[in-house]
């Protein structure tokens, strides 16, 4: 059973549309949520938690619907911001005590563990903690509530390279148990090429792919050669870069024969992203 | 909701309540329009939201195990239970002055059950203008709270300026002879008491109704916010 399945979620603002974004997620996975600043990925994960009112479409958190099992549903789910900054002037012993409170199985030995393990002192304010201490803090959390479903944004936005290759071991054995996953959007590709096992990119609010990494990355080929060969085949191009000495362009794998006469290598996410971004 | 009320007093409650809740001995100045400590008391609650708002308790609140509607019922029950405990440190001071000997009150209403019931009445006020507009934009909290204070001034100026007018309106007309002897005096009586606690038991109703009206507009404000 999918631990996180949405299907056909819709959100319009003025200027903006999140058009009919659906995913799914089974235990044991992480899953890289990625598109540019504004694509719509907060966006689509508030309206998942019903953090701002969707206009169409469903959420199931481990076979349930979010819409009319609100408070089953958050039991098991830790949401994780990058920028936790809710009372901020409250120490951490006072935000455990309140948050304990709301979870039947809230398992205060583990919340010792994960305290020691992340360094984390709870007689510190959250404004005396780090950004990469907060995330750690708010996963310890959720984890400590046996959530099964952890959803971040943008965690590592403002953490140093250390501390976040730091947070990306820490979420490859969270879910080693086979038990939990990870939503985990980010614009930072690298992070997800380190630990993603699934990707979910959006565009301007609308669904581009959903599927493993490497299925994905698979289903796309760089090019390059020098600029004259890239005349007539234009059509072909999901985006490309050219430059005095020739053109690196980025084409579906299905097209590849369309190349033969060019160099052709295998295109990593990041590459994927920013030539499919170029191509409006 | 045991839950988010140990959560509301734990995490939103700010020094001002405790400090602004002494504003209840206003009633042992003499000649004061005593009405204006119960905008006092609102006045500690809206601290209390406006911290709420900095501290980000919408989004704090919608992460825990709760639904929407829950999290509004539990703001409204701390707000309730910080008004009811002012109003009875407002009924213990009221009759702390009347012990004192304190005589009667030419700038407003006398301590008395009727001023307790204007204060449900102002606590309703303020309750239906700002609460649910903090639900529908928790971020404008700060500027909701001057539309509210119209809204209480003009409340407490109509019923203390019905009090004071009572006094020379008596002579005139008889409906305000018996405002003056039944309402605005500390109830020693029998009559008196009776006609005080039919006037507060009617505020307490409209507290009550108004109250449930808030925390309807309230859910349904804070279902289409955007926290």
């Amino acid at each position: 059973m999918n631990l996180l399945e949405v299907n056909g979620l819709c959100k319009q603002y003025s200027g903006f549309v999140l058009d009919n974004v659906s995913f799914s997620l089974e235990p044991g996975y992480i899953m890289g949520f990625i598109g540019r600043n504004g694509a719509g990925k907060t966006t689509t994960i508030k309206s998942m938690l019903n953090l701002i009112k969707k206009d169409g479409g469903e959420v199931y958190i481990n076979g349930l619907p979010f819409d009319k099992n609100e408070t089953e549903c958050k039991r098991q789910i830790g949401f994780i911001t990058g920028g936790f900054d809710c009372y901020k002037k409250s120490t951490l012993k006072k935000l455990t005590s309140v948050t304990r409170r709301f979870y039947d199985d809230y398992n205060d030995g583990l919340y010792r563990e994960y305290m020691t393990r992340f360094n984390l002192d709870e007689n510190k304010k959250v404004s005396e903690l780090s950004a990469g201490m907060r995330v750690k803090y708010a996963l310890t959390l959720a984890l400590c509530h046996n959530a099964k479903l952890l959803i971040f944004d943008e965690p590592t936005s403002g953490l140093d390279p250390v501390s976040r290759d730091d947070l990306l071991d820490i979420f490859r054995s969270v879910i080693s148990d086979g038990q939990r996953s990870i939503l985990f959007s980010t614009h930072i590709i690298s992070d997800l090429e380190k630990c993603a096992d699934f990707i979910t990119y959006i565009k301007n609010g609308k669904l581009i792919a959903s599927q493993d990494v490497t299925s994905f990355c698979e289903g796309y080929r760089l090019v390059s050669g020098d600029g004259a060969a890239l005349s007539g085949r234009e059509r072909y191009v999901v985006g490309h870069k050219s430059n005095a000495f020739g053109f690196t362009a980025l084409i579906k794998t299905e097209d590849a024969d369309k190349f033969a006469d060019c160099r052709t290598a295998p295109a990593d996410l990041e590459s994927i992203m920013i030539y499919t971004e170029q191509e409006d | 909701m045991k839950n988010l009320l140990y959560k509301e007093f734990s995490l939103c409650l700010p020094v001002q309540v405790p400090i602004f809740l002494l504003f209840s001995f206003f009633i042992l100045i003499p000649n004061y329009p005593y009405l204006v400590a119960g905008f006092f008391i609102c006045n500690a609650i809206f601290y209390s939201f406006v911290q709420a708002s900095a501290d980000n308790d919408p989004l704090f609140s919608l992460l825990l195990p709760v639904s929407k509607a829950d999290t509004v019922k539990g703001k409204m029950i701390f707000v309730v239970l910080i008004q009811l405990v002012s109003l009875v440190i407002f009924a213990a001071v009221s009759l702390l002055s009347h012990a004192m000997g304190k005589g009667a009150n030419d700038a407003g209403t006398d301590a008395s059950l009727t001023l307790l019931g204007g204060y449900l009445l102002v606590f309703s006020v303020f309750n239906l203008s700002y609460i649910p507009h903090y639900f529908k934009s928790p971020h404008t909290a700060g500027k909701r709270f001057l539309v509210s204070a119209v809204f209480m001034f003009g409340f407490m100026i109509l019923f203390e300026g019905f009090m004071i007018a009572a006094k020379p309106l008596s002579e005139v007309v008889p409906f305000f002879s018996l405002v003056e002897t039944y309402l605005d005096v500390f109830p020693t009586g029998g009559a008196v008491w009776i006609a005080q606690a039919v006037f507060f038991a009617v505020c307490a109703a409209i507290y009550a109704v108004l109250n449930i009206v808030c925390v309807k507009k309230a859910v349904k404000s804070f279902e289409t916010s955007e926290v």
